[in-house]
C-alpha cells in the first residue's frame, strides 16, 4: 500500500514536473476562452489557432474572453484582472463580451497601451460593432483579430493609428457613385442652365446707371454713426484630445489601457 | 388728310433715301448723295406748301361708324397709289411702286421730334447680326437656324421719351461689421452697428421710354443703351426709305417708367459708396428729382421677324450699335440629353477623383 502510494505519488511528481514549464509558459494559455459558449467547437479551433498564431508573430498576447456574467465587478476590471491573473504576456490585448449585461471592454497591457490608442480602439470597436450587436460571434471575433494584426503592424512600422492617422474606411464604391452622380447632376444642371440662358436675350433694364452724367455725382452729406457694440461668447465645445492613450491602474496594480461599451 | 412727302432726286427725279454707310441722302438710280444741311432748307420749304385736298365722297357701301377709326389713307405722289397706314405710321414705303414716302402730318407741330439717331447699320448688316445671334447657342434647334427664313426684316425709327433729370437723395442705411475670434475657452462673436446717411445729387441724361405700343418694352430696354451724342436735329428726311411711328404713349404715362429707372440707379450708386462695413441695409430712402424735363426723339432699330412651329419670333437689333437680341426657342430633347450626358461625365470624374483620393 505504502509502495503503491508512492508510486502514484512518483507518478504525479513526474507529471507535475513534466507540465511545469509547460504550465508556466504562457503559450501554452488559451487566447480563447469561450465561457458563453457563443461559438461551435469548430469555430473555436479556428479562432484559437488564427489567435495564436498572430500573438506569436506579432510577440503580443490577442485574447478572446466571452462570459455569462461578470458578477459585481465592471466589465473593465474583469477584463483587466482576467489578464492580470490568467499568466499572459506584460504586452497584449483582451477582449471580453459579457452575455448578461451585454456589454463589451477591451483592456491594453505594455505595449498593447502604445500600438492601441483610444481613438484607434474606437475605431477598432466601432468597426466589429454591428456584428456583436448582431450576435454574429465569428465575424465579430475573426475581424477583431485581423484588426488587432494591422493595428500592431501600423504600430511596429509606422506610428500607432491615432486620431490624426486612422486607418482608412473600406472603399464604398455605390455610394460613392451615387453621391458622384448626384454632384456630377448638379453641375450639370448649371451648365445647361448657363446654356439655356443663352438663349434668352430680351430682359427688362432695372436701371439707367448707363445714362448718368459722367462727373455728377455730388456728396453733400456723409455721416457714420457708431450704434452699439454686441459681444457674444460661447464656451468651446470640448473637442477631443490631442489623441494617445489613456490608462488606469487594475488591483493588481497593473496600468492597463482600453475602452468599454454596450452591444 | 395728312401730307404724304416723298423725297424726289432734284437730278434724276427718282424716290431717295437716306443711306446709313454716307450718312447723306442717296439717290438709287443715279448714285447722287445729298447732304443732310442741304434738305434740312428743303424741308422747311416742303413744310410751307399747302396741303393737298384729297377729301372725296363716294356713294354705295359705306364704312360702319368707327370701322375706319385709326385708318388713314394717303396718295402715292409717284404713282397714284393708295396707301393705307394706321394712326401712328409716319414713314413707310408704298405697296405699288416701293418708294419711300413720310407722312408729313405726323410731324407737325407738338409732334415734331426734336431729336433722332441716323441708322448707322444697314439690313445686311443686321442680317448678318442675326446668323450671329444663332451661333454659339447650343441648345437652339438645328431646323431653326438651318431653316432660317426671315419674315421680315425692317428698319423702323422708334419714338422714345428722353428723360433728363437731377435726382436728389437722401439714404440712411443699417451698416454692421462682425468679428469673431477665440482664447482657450470661449469663442467670441463681435457685432458692431452704425447708422450710416448719405445725401447728394446724381444727374442723368437722356434715360429713355418706349413712346409706342407697337414695340415690347422689354425688347426696347435689351438694346440698349444709345449714344445720345450722336442725335442730331430732327429733319424728316432721315426717315426716308424707313419705317416710321409716331408715339402712342405720351411723356406723361412715360414718366413712371423712368421715374423707376432713376430711382433705382440713385440708390444703387449711393449705396456703393458705403465702404468698409460687411452689411448694409438701406432703412430709409429719400429720392426727388429736380430740372425734369423730357424730350422726343426717334430711335433706329432693326426689326426682324420670323415663324417657326406657329410661333413668332421677333429679333431687335440698334440700329445705332448693332446690339442684338431677341430670345429663341430651346430644343428640349437635346437639352435632356445633354443633361444625362454631362451627369455621367462628372459623375465619372468625381467617382475618379474620390477613388484617387481614397487610395491617397
Amino acid at each position: 500500500m505504502k509502495k503503491r502510494i508512492l508510486y502514484i505519488g512518483s507518478i504525479l511528481l513526474l507529471l507535475v514536473c513534466l507540465l511545469q514549464p509547460v504550465w508556466a509558459s504562457s503559450y501554452s494559455v488559451s487566447r480563447l476562452v469561450d465561457e458563453a459558449d457563443l461559438l461551435t467547437d469548430r469555430e473555436e479551433t479556428d479562432l484559437s489557432g488564427k489567435l495564436d498564431e498572430i500573438s506569436l508573430r506579432q510577440g503580443l498576447d490577442i485574447v478572446i474572453v466571452t462570459v455569462y456574467s461578470t458578477g459585481d465587478r465592471t466589465v473593465t476590471e474583469y477584463a483587466d484582472d482576467f489578464y492580470d491573473y490568467s499568466g499572459y504576456r506584460e504586452d497584449g490585448i483582451l477582449l471580453l463580451i459579457s452575455i448578461e449585461e451585454r456589454e463589451w471592454a477591451v483592456s491594453t497591457s505594455g505595449y498593447g497601451i502604445t500600438a492601441f490608442t483610444d481613438a484607434g480602439l474606437a475605431y477598432l470597436t466601432g468597426q466589429i460593432g454591428d456584428a456583436m450587436s448582431e450576435g454574429d460571434w465569428k465575424e465579430a471575433f475573426h475581424g477583431f483579430a485581423d484588426l488587432c494584426d494591422a493595428f500592431i503592424t501600423q504600430a511596429v512600422t509606422d506610428r500607432p493609428y491615432d486620431a490624426d492617422n486612422l486607418p482608412k474606411k473600406p472603399f464604398n464604391p455605390f455610394l460613392t457613385a451615387l453621391v458622384s452622380l448626384g454632384i456630377g447632376f448638379v453641375i450639370a444642371f448649371f451648365r445647361m442652365n448657363r446654356w439655356k440662358n443663352q438663349l434668352d436675350t430680351v430682359q427688362a433694364k432695372d436701371a439707367a446707371a448707363d445714362y448718368v452724367k459722367e462727373g455728377s455725382m455730388n456728396i453733400t452729406e456723409q455721416k457714420d454713426l457708431f450704434l452699439y457694440r454686441h459681444v457674444d461668447r460661447r464656451e468651446k465645445s470640448e473637442s477631443s484630445s490631442g489623441g494617445g492613450s489613456s490608462t488606469h491602474t487594475s488591483s493588481s496594480g497593473n496600468t492597463h489601457g482600453g475602452s468599454s461599451g454596450r452591444f | 388728310m395728312a401730307v404724304l412727302q416723298e423725297y424726289k432726286c432734284p437730278c434724276c427725279g427718282g424716290a431717295i433715301a437716306f443711306d446709313s454707310t454716307s450718312q447723306k441722302m442717296k439717290c438709287p438710280y443715279c448714285d447722287t448723295e445729298y447732304e443732310m444741311e442741304t434738305l434740312a432748307a428743303y424741308d422747311t420749304e416742303l413744310k410751307n406748301e399747302p396741303a393737298d385736298n384729297m377729301k372725296w365722297n363716294t356713294d354705295g357701301e359705306a364704312w360702319q361708324d368707327g370701322e375706319t377709326d385709326g385708318l388713314f389713307t394717303y396718295a402715292c405722289q409717284s404713282c397714284g397709289g393708295e396707301i393705307v397706314g394706321d394712326a401712328t405710321t409716319a414713314a413707310m414705303s408704298c405697296p405699288y411702286c416701293d418708294n419711300p414716302v413720310v407722312m408729313m402730318g405726323q410731324f407737325s407741330g407738338s409732334l415734331k421730334p426734336d431729336l433722332v439717331i441716323p441708322f448707322k447699320l444697314d439690313k445686311k448688316a443686321a442680317k448678318a447680326a442675326l446668323t450671329k445671334h444663332y451661333s454659339g447657342k447650343k441648345l437652339l434647334p438645328k431646323v431653326f437656324s438651318d431653316q432660317n427664313h426671315i419674315d421680315e426684316v425692317k428698319g423702323v425709327y422708334v419714338p422714345f421719351w428722353l428723360f433728363d433729370a437731377d435726382a436728389d437723395a437722401k439714404v440712411r442705411y443699417k451698416a454692421s461689421n462682425i468679428r469673431h475670434w477665440s482664447d482657450s475657452r470661449y469663442d467670441f462673436t463681435e457685432t458692431t452697428c452704425y447708422s450710416v446717411t448719405r445725401g447728394g445729387s446724381l444727374g442723368f441724361a437722356h434715360v429713355p421710354v418706349d413712346g409706342s405700343t407697337k414695340m415690347a418694352d422689354e425688347l426696347m430696354e435689351s438694346i440698349e443703351p444709345f449714344h445720345m451724342e450722336e442725335a442730331v436735329d430732327f429733319q424728316t428726311a432721315y426717315l426716308a426709305g424707313y419705317l416710321a411711328d409716331k408715339y402712342d404713349v405720351d411723356s406723361e404715362a412715360s414718366i413712371e417708367r423712368a421715374n423707376e429707372r432713376i430711382r433705382k440707379s440713385t440708390a444703387d450708386a449711393f449705396a456703393g459708396t458705403v465702404q468698409g462695413y460687411m452689411s448694409v441695409i438701406p432703412e430709409a430712402t429719400n429720392i426727388s428729382l429736380r430740372k425734369g424735363s423730357v424730350r422726343y426723339a426717334l430711335l433706329p432699330v432693326w426689326i426682324l421677324n420670323t415663324t417657326w412651329n406657329g410661333q413668332k419670333y421677333t429679333f431687335a437689333m440698334n440700329g445705332q450699335t448693332g446690339k442684338f437680341v431677341g430670345d429663341l426657342p430651346m430644343d428640349k430633347s437635346v437639352y435632356n440629353q445633354c443633361l444625362l450626358r454631362y451627369t455621367a461625365l462628372f459623375g465619372a470624374i468625381i467617382f475618379a477623383a474620390a477613388y484617387l483620393l481614397w487610395l491617397l
